[in-house]
């Protein structure tokens, strides 16, 4: 048997979908479900190994090419970039990025610049590079929606699922920015070296997305 | 204020002992290949204007580069890339030599790369560029060299071939601004499907754009020939993928039986100079490609002299970090001797010393003031012999 194709999955509930998809094209996933605290687990029968890694973490290991496919969200592809091949839209994970800011706020008036807080400095800068507009983008790590409650930002830029937490807090969706669902990502060099095994595995994922 | 002198910067690392006889034995590799077909070394400075790497192409993003002004604030660039400055040279000093030429070198290149990603902002290179043919075996010849390169450290190894010609004859018959057609480059070249097929959707339905939806796909071996002619029916992309199908068969049958041979048509890459041949060489157990070139029969002329060219560059640090992954170190040097010297004999000892080298031994000259510190200092180096010079004698033990 060959060395088995490593996988890294994000951790959480990406990671639990990934398996259930593995487990529809047939694949023994008991080792990933009762993982304790090991972090490579094996797939026998698909000879896959997954990895479990934060989001982030995944595009490195696969770019590094130590991780030769791995499942991760276009969030944090749109925010790392990075020097892979994306190949499948695996359709679970949706949600969107879109730019938020209090119920009623005006936010396009004015030649003041704004300000801008958000997890993903890298999105909300290139959005609103795109549009010609400067704005000042201010890196916040925990609840984003807390910023322009405290009246240190003008808006935010965040991942929106079912828009409840920005209801509840007075916030409103003014604009979308990008679609978000989870993409299967593969290194370039194992594509070509491993075409055989990865094409195969990708042709029965989309077969059964 | 922080000082940073104890530390190298970012990207960049100091290489130690059989870190530099592997760093050496590869480039010798290398230069031994390049110069048994004739190929003759050129060594570029490692600064250069600005306006090298600023054609009418803007190959090198300024944002990429190291740069620094010279006394009279003129921007200057660290070397992003050996071709553009080999190309300056042959439009320049090498005009009127006989064609072809055949040229390579063995040199850094500076990059900024984004930090903390573990790669290397200086990466040492060796290439070939053969200059002024346009003929098939000139493309045969860079190739097979290529394979012989990757061929020569023992490893498995895959050698792919593309041509930009098929991607900028379909890209060329949409009606589609500059910045769209880059949207579309890129999309290829990461294999993105789904964001292709949205942005070429959104451009109708044409064979042109359901070809290039199918671009990125046609990887593989000898039957992504066939498959492409089947799904892009146009006169000249045949021409291409013909042309195309002779090189990679020529280049399978000198690989041998177990080819490694394979061919990417959706091999788009950024800082494309290339017109024609693209190739991409890859080593088991790297995860980016250790070889990269192509033909450019254009970048010459943005230099004033328009004449064609073909060559490729090795990654040596990539191939060193492979070598190092496998554990493959090399041997330490050691010496065959040690000569100490009784006070006052420094002069005969230096003389016997030499006279051991001139036998072909390597020697080392003690540096203690006493005979007991050199004998742990032999052994602690394992060094086999130790000669002491006492006035006319000379004692061996």
């Amino acid at each position: 048997m060959d060395k088995p194709i490593r996988i890294a999955l994000t951790k959480g509930r990406l990671e639990k979908d990934t398996v259930g998809l593995l487990e529809k094209l047939g694949f023994d996933c008991t080792a990933v479900r009762e993982k304790g605290r090991k972090l490579i687990l094996p797939v026998p029968d698909a000879n896959l190994e997954v990895v479990l890694a934060k989001a982030n973490d995944v595009i490195t290991y696969v770019e590094h090419g130590v991780c030769d496919m791995g499942v991760v969200g276009k969030d944090t592809i749109m925010e790392m970039k990075g020097k892979f091949f994306e190949l499948v839209d695996l359709g679970f994970g949706r949600c969107k990025f879109a730019l938020a800011t209090k119920k009623g706020y005006d936010f396009y008036r004015g030649y003041g610049v704004k300000t801008i807080a958000t997890k993903y400095p890298n999105v909300a800068r290139s959005f609103f590079e795109k549009k010609g507009m400067d704005t000042e983008i201010i890196k916040i790590e925990g609840s984003v929606e807390l910023a322009p409650l405290l009246e240190l930002a003008d808006g935010i830029v965040d991942i929106v699922e079912t828009g409840t937490t920005l209801k509840e807090n007075g916030l409103e969706v003014i604009e979308d920015v990008a679609p978000i669902s989870a993409r299967l990502i593969v290194n370039t060099v194992s594509l070509k070296m491993r075409q055989a095994e990865i094409e195969a595995l990708i042709e029965k994922i989309q077969a059964n997305l | 204020m922080k000082n940073y002198d104890l530390i190298t910067p970012e990207g960049t690392k100091d290489l130690l002992f059989g870190e530099c006889i592997i760093r050496r034995n590869i480039e010798n590799t290398l230069r031994e290949i390049f110069s048994s077909r004739g190929y003759c070394e050129i060594i570029t400075p490692g600064l250069e204007f600005y306006d090298v790497f600023n054609l009418n192409s803007r190959y090198f993003p300024l944002v990429n580069l190291y740069k620094l002004t010279d006394s009279k604030g003129r921007l200057l660039v660290m070397r992003p890339d050996s071709t553009m400055p080999i190309a300056r040279v042959v439009a320049t000093r090498l005009r009127d030599a006989v064609l072809p030429l055949k040229l390579c070198y063995n040199q850094k290149i500076y990059l900024t790369e984004p930090a903390l990603k573990g790669r290397s902002d200086e990466i040492a290179q060796a290439g070939i560029e053969l200059i002024g043919s346009q003929l098939k075996i000139a493309d045969l010849e860079v190739l097979s060299t290529a394979i012989d390169s990757l061929k020569a450290f023992g490893m498995e190894f895959s050698l792919e071939i593309g041509h930009i010609g098929v991607f900028k004859e379909l890209v060329g018959k949409l009606e589609v601004s500059d910045h769209d057609k880059e949207s579309i480059r890129k999309l290829i070249e990461s294999k993105n499907y789904p964001a292709l097929n949205d942005l070429l959707d959104s451009l109708g339905n044409s064979p042109v754009t359901a070809a290039l939806k199918k671009l990125p796909a046609l990887f593989g071996g000898i039957e992504v020939f066939d498959k492409a002619e089947e799904l892009i029916p146009d006169e000249n992309v045949k021409h291409i993928l013909d042309e195309l199908r002779e090189l990679y068969c020529d280049m399978s049958e000198l690989c041998g039986s177990d080819s490694n041979i394979s061919v990417d048509l959706g091999l788009v890459n950024k800082t494309d100079y290339y017109t024609g041949v693209i190739i991409k060489g890859y080593l088991q157990g790297h995860g980016e490609e250790v070889l990269s070139g192509g033909r450019y029969d254009k970048l010459i002329s943005e230099f004033g002299y328009d004449v064609p060219a073909v060559g490729f560059a090795v990654n040596v640090n990539a191939i060193q970090k492979v070598i190092e992954k496998n554990g493959l170190y090399p041997a330490m040097p050691k010496a065959d001797a040690i000569v100490y010297a009784e006070p006052g004999c420094e002069i005969a000892a230096i003389k016997a010393a030499n006279e051991l080298r001139e036998q072909g031994m390597t020697v080392e000259n003690a540096l203690f003031d006493d005979i007991e510190t050199v004998r742990e200092y032999a052994k602690e180096k394992k060094i086999a012999k130790v000669v002491v010079v006492d006035g006319a004698s000379r004692e061996e033990e």
